[in-house]
């Protein structure tokens, strides 16, 4: 098991590496410095905790979208073959590709901080604050990044990808279709809609609630069970795509 | 126990068949080639082997293990594309797919230095890979395939894209391999590595092992031979004509047809005594290539050319003809073909696949 870790994270620290000497982190740093520049320096006043949890919130889960896409592609590459045939394994490759978006994500995140402390420091917010916002915010980047784990044409077919897909679609059909466009829907086909939508939206729910946990910091009554669900939808799509991943024919496609 | 064990395995991409019903041995310290032509299933049979694909059908055992995650990490793998992370130096390339293999240390960075000095990559250990030459990939390929001390080693196709002289460097580096009795199965189409490799091929045609030949049965002398000389003078074509029918001269050209042992040593002898410089001795059939053409031309077998000694064939008055030639047996009507195999009746015809992989 310590040692099944250490080659993870072995491959991890081996993907980070590759990753920032291709230059593809410099995406990321690009973006990272302009939404920073755009949205977090001190134009007039101290933003307050709403607004730097809000804008980073979906900053970082825009961003972690982009790397998981582009360390899962690095990972669908004929390069991976050669570590396939070692003792890392595909849990262990898998794994290490998903602790690298992590890795970065994380990284990027304690670099907005950091340089929100330094240039713009949010009003009233204090470290115990900044931990309380932070640890739902983290774990929605990393709920995201489970889910795009799994959706990688290395886990799972395209068959399956539009499932998952149509799925997440009926969950969110009640944002995605508008009200007009509701009721002129037959009554019955509204009603099974509207179940399909309350079944598939739930474990959608840690995601939508941790975002609100982020902003109001209020970890009173049950407000704990938040991050408890989010980290355990985060292991349920992360064993289901090392499931997926340890059936799947290899066959990499990248270039 | 045989390092690779496959019974009627079939695999198939998306209804098109590649394999269909393969059943293959390889023992433990052999040199085994795969031969076949492109898109004939090597590269799906070595990715098989290494668990990255699942058959359709049959049993697939290496090493003695049905489950193929059990013996990851004792199979050295060198894949047919040069695809490399080019982003680091060889040095740090091999470290980490050292510590992918639970290697560390000072025991890895000394087997890790061992392998580059080994392949003559020492001098550019630390560059990056993408510096590197085609030649110089394929090389660090056979480092980190021997990096973990593997029990048996997949080749795949280790020539192809090679210039010349980086073929001749990846051929002497498997050469010394086969030296230090590695278990090694090569898949290629290239004759001349089996040739110069293997200790037995296998011809993989539509989806089944369609011949199977032991090398060295392959290198005995051509069984016609071509010698090119500086001069010969007419008395020396006289002598030599008296050795055999089977020597026909020909300006300064001597076909030896067909061609035996002991006939070379004979005609060789003449020239060395009449102090004539040779310039060639060259076969004139390569057995393997015929085989080869054979098989995926879809002709029928020729079993006597492919498995009798050269001394079988010889024609009346030939000097090899009273040595060779088994003791006379009671005729009854048998073909030559099955004289010369000294089979029972009814046992001669074209070459089952059963009995050419024997």
């Amino acid at each position: 098991m310590a040692r099944s870790l250490s080659r993870t994270l072995r491959f991890t620290i081996f993907t980070l590496v590759e990753y920032t000497r291709s230059g593809r982190i410099l995406v990321e740093l690009a973006a990272t410095t302009i939404f920073f520049y755009i949205f977090l320096r001190r134009w007039t006043s101290a933003p307050p905790p709403n607004y730097f949890f809000s804008t980073v919130a979906l900053f970082e889960l825009a961003l972690s979208f982009y790397t998981s896409a582009s360390i899962m592609a690095l990972g669908d590459r004929p390069q991976g073959y050669l570590i396939l045939a070692r003792r890392v394994g595909r849990n262990g490759y898998l794994l290490g590709l998903y602790l690298a978006v992590l890795a970065i994500a994380v990284a990027l995140y304690g670099l907005i901080s950091l340089a929100t402390a330094l240039y713009n420091p949010v009003a009233g917010l204090t470290l115990a604050g900044w931990l309380a916002g932070t640890t739902p915010l983290l774990l929605n980047v990393a709920l995201l990044s489970a889910l795009l784990a799994l959706m990688a044409p290395m886990v799972l077919p395209a068959s399956a990808r539009l499932t998952v897909l149509a799925l997440i679609a009926v969950a969110f059909s009640g944002s995605l279709i508008g009200g007009q466009t509701l009721a002129g829907l037959p009554g019955p086909l509204v009603a099974v809609l509207s179940v399909l939508r309350t079944i598939f939206s739930t474990p959608l729910l840690p995601a939508f609630t941790g975002f609100e946990l982020a902003l109001s910091r209020d970890y009173s009554g049950l407000a704990l069970a938040i991050p408890l669900a989010q980290f355990s939808l985060t292991l349920g799509l992360l064993a289901l795509a090392l499931y997926a991943f340890a059936r799947r024919e290899i066959i990499f496609s990248g270039a | 126990m045989d390092a690779i064990e496959i019974q009627d395995l079939y695999k198939s991409y998306d209804g098109l068949s590649v394999l269909r019903g393969l059943d293959l041995r390889v023992p433990q310290g052999s040199v085994y080639g795969l031969l076949g032509p492109n898109g004939s299933g090597k590269s799906t049979l070595i990715h098989l082997l290494l668990g990255f694909l699942r058959p359709n059908r049959g049993t697939l055992r290496v090493l003695g293990q049905h489950d193929l995650a059990l013996v990851r990490g004792r199979i050295g793998y060198l894949p047919e594309r040069l695809r490399y992370h080019l982003h680091y130096t060889g040095r740090e390339y091999l470290r980490y797919l050292g510590q992918f293999s639970d290697m560390a240390g000072p025991q890895l960075a000394r087997r890790v230095a061992d392998e580059l000095d080994a392949v003559g990559l020492s001098a550019a250990a630390d560059r990056r890979l993408a510096t590197y030459s085609k030649g110089m990939l394929q090389r660090l390929g056979i480092a980190q395939a021997l990096l973990a001390t593997p029990d048996m080693l997949l080749i795949d196709e280790p020539t192809s894209g090679l210039d010349p002289a980086g073929q001749r460097e990846i051929l002497d580096l498997l050469g010394e391999l086969r030296q230090r009795g590695h278990t090694i199965f090569l898949a290629t189409h290239f004759l001349d590595e089996i040739d110069l490799l293997c200790d037995t091929v296998g011809i993989l045609y539509d989806g089944r092992l369609a011949e199977q030949i032991d090398v060295p049965t392959l290198r005995a002398p051509g069984r016609s031979a071509l010698l090119k000389l500086a001069h010969i003078t007419p008395e020396l074509q006289a002598q030599l004509a008296q050795l055999s029918p089977a020597v026909r001269s020909s300006g300064r050209e001597i076909a030896l047809q067909p061609n035996t042992p002991a006939l070379q040593a004979q005609v060789l002898r003449a020239l060395l005594d009449a102090n004539v410089p040779i310039i060639s001795l060259e076969p004139q059939s390569r057995p393997l290539e015929e085989i080869y053409m054979r098989v995926v031309r879809g002709e029928p077998g020729d079993q006597a050319l492919e498995q009798a000694p050269p001394g079988m064939f010889v024609p009346p008055g030939h000097p090899d003809a009273l040595a060779a030639a088994p003791p006379a047996r009671r005729s009854n009507g048998d073909t030559l073909l099955r004289e010369l195999l000294g089979r029972p009746d009814g046992e001669a015809g074209p070459p089952d696949s059963e009995q050419a992989k024997k």
